[in-house]
C-alpha cells in the first residue's frame, strides 16, 4: 500500500470512529445543543428578542426535565444560565413579558428541585436492589461529588475558589452533592489549619435552605 | 452563563456532528486546559487532531501530485 493510500485508509478509519462516537451520543448531544442555545440567548446574541427566545426555549424543553433526560450537571448549568437571564430581566423590571419569563424561570427552578428530590427517593432505602445498599449509594454520591469537583476546579488556582463555587451551587441550585463537597473541602482545609468559620456559616445556611426546600415536597 | 471551556466543548461536539473536523479540533484545543483529565474528551480531541493532520497531509500530497503532472506536461 502506497503512502497516500495508507493515509486515505487512516482518514476513513478515524472519520468512521468519530461518526460512531457521535452517533452513540446523539441524545446527549441534543441536550448539550439545547444548553448551548440557551447560553446564546443569555448572552443576548439574539438582541431584543431575548424574552421571546426564552419563551420558545421553555415551550420546547420543559418536558426534558420531567422526562429525566437531564443530568445533575445539566440541571446546574441550565439553572445557572436561567438565573442570569432572570437577573437581566429584573434589572429591566416592569415589562409584562419580563415578569412572565421570570415567573416561568421560577417554575423551572422549582421543578428542578423536585426532580433532584425524586432522584434521591428513587435511590432510597425502600429499594430492594442489592446495588442500592448504603455502601453503593455512598460510592455513587462520592463519584458524583468527585465529578463536580473536577468540573468546578477546572481553571481555578486555589481550593478556596472551588469551595466558593461549590457553596454557591449548594445555596442557589440547592445541589446536595455540592453541599457534601463543600463540607468535605471545609474539613480538609480545617485540618490544614485554615480559618474556615465564614465558610462553615455559609455551609449551614446552604443546608438550611436545602432543608427548607425539601419541606415543600 | 456557560464557562468558556464548557461552551468550547459543546461547540466542538456540535462541529463533530456536522463533520466540520477543523472547527471541532480548534474548539477542543480551547476546552483542553479544563477538560484534559476527562478520558472521553481526550480520546475525541486526539482522534480529531489526528484526522485533521492526516487530511492536511493528504491535501499536500494531492497538491504535489497535481504540480508534478503540470510539470510533466509543460516539459513534454
Amino acid at each position: 500500500m502506497s503512502h497516500p493510500e495508507s493515509l486515505k485508509k487512516l482518514q476513513q478509519t478515524l472519520e468512521s470512529f468519530l461518526e460512531r462516537a457521535v452517533g452513540q451520543k446523539e441524545q446527549r448531544l441534543s441536550v448539550l445543543e439545547d444548553i448551548n442555545r440557551l447560553d446564546n440567548i443569555a448572552r443576548n446574541e439574539l438582541g431584543d428578542t431575548t424574552g421571546e427566545a426564552v419563551g420558545e426555549w421553555f415551550a420546547r424543553h420543559n418536558q426534558q426535565l420531567e422526562q429525566g433526560d437531564l443530568r445533575p450537571g445539566d440541571i446546574d448549568r441550565i439553572g445557572r444560565i436561567l438565573h442570569e437571564i432572570k437577573d437581566g430581566f429584573n434589572r429591566n423590571a416592569g415589562s409584562p413579558e419580563g415578569r412572565k419569563i421570570a415567573s416561568e424561570i421560577d417554575r423551572w427552578e422549582e421543578a428542578a428541585q423536585r426532580s433532584r428530590r425524586s432522584v434521591t427517593l428513587k435511590r432510597g432505602p425502600e429499594s430492594k436492589k442489592p446495588e442500592d445498599d448504603s455502601i453503593s449509594l455512598f460510592g455513587k454520591t462520592l463519584a458524583r461529588a468527585s465529578g463536580l469537583f473536577l468540573e468546578m476546579s477546572a481553571g481555578r488556582k486555589h481550593l478556596l475558589s472551588v469551595l466558593g463555587e461549590s457553596l454557591k451551587s449548594a445555596e442557589i441550585q440547592k445541589n446536595r452533592e455540592a453541599l457534601l463537597l463543600s463540607a468535605f473541602i471545609i474539613y480538609y482545609l480545617k485540618s490544614g489549619g485554615y480559618k474556615v468559620e465564614p465558610y462553615v456559616k455559609r455551609l449551614r445556611e446552604a443546608e438550611r435552605l436545602q432543608k427548607e426546600a425539601s419541606s415543600y415536597a | 452563563m456557560l464557562k468558556p471551556a464548557e461552551k468550547a466543548y459543546f461547540q466542538a461536539l456540535a462541529a463533530l456532528k456536522d463533520k466540520d473536523y477543523e472547527t471541532a479540533a480548534e474548539q477542543f484545543e480551547k476546552a483542553a486546559p479544563f477538560f484534559e483529565q476527562n478520558e472521553e474528551f481526550g480520546i475525541l480531541r486526539k482522534t480529531t487532531r489526528l484526522l485533521v493532520a492526516v487530511t492536511e497531509e493528504l491535501r499536500k500530497l494531492e497538491k504535489e501530485e497535481s504540480l508534478n503532472i503540470e510539470e510533466s506536461f509543460s516539459h513534454g
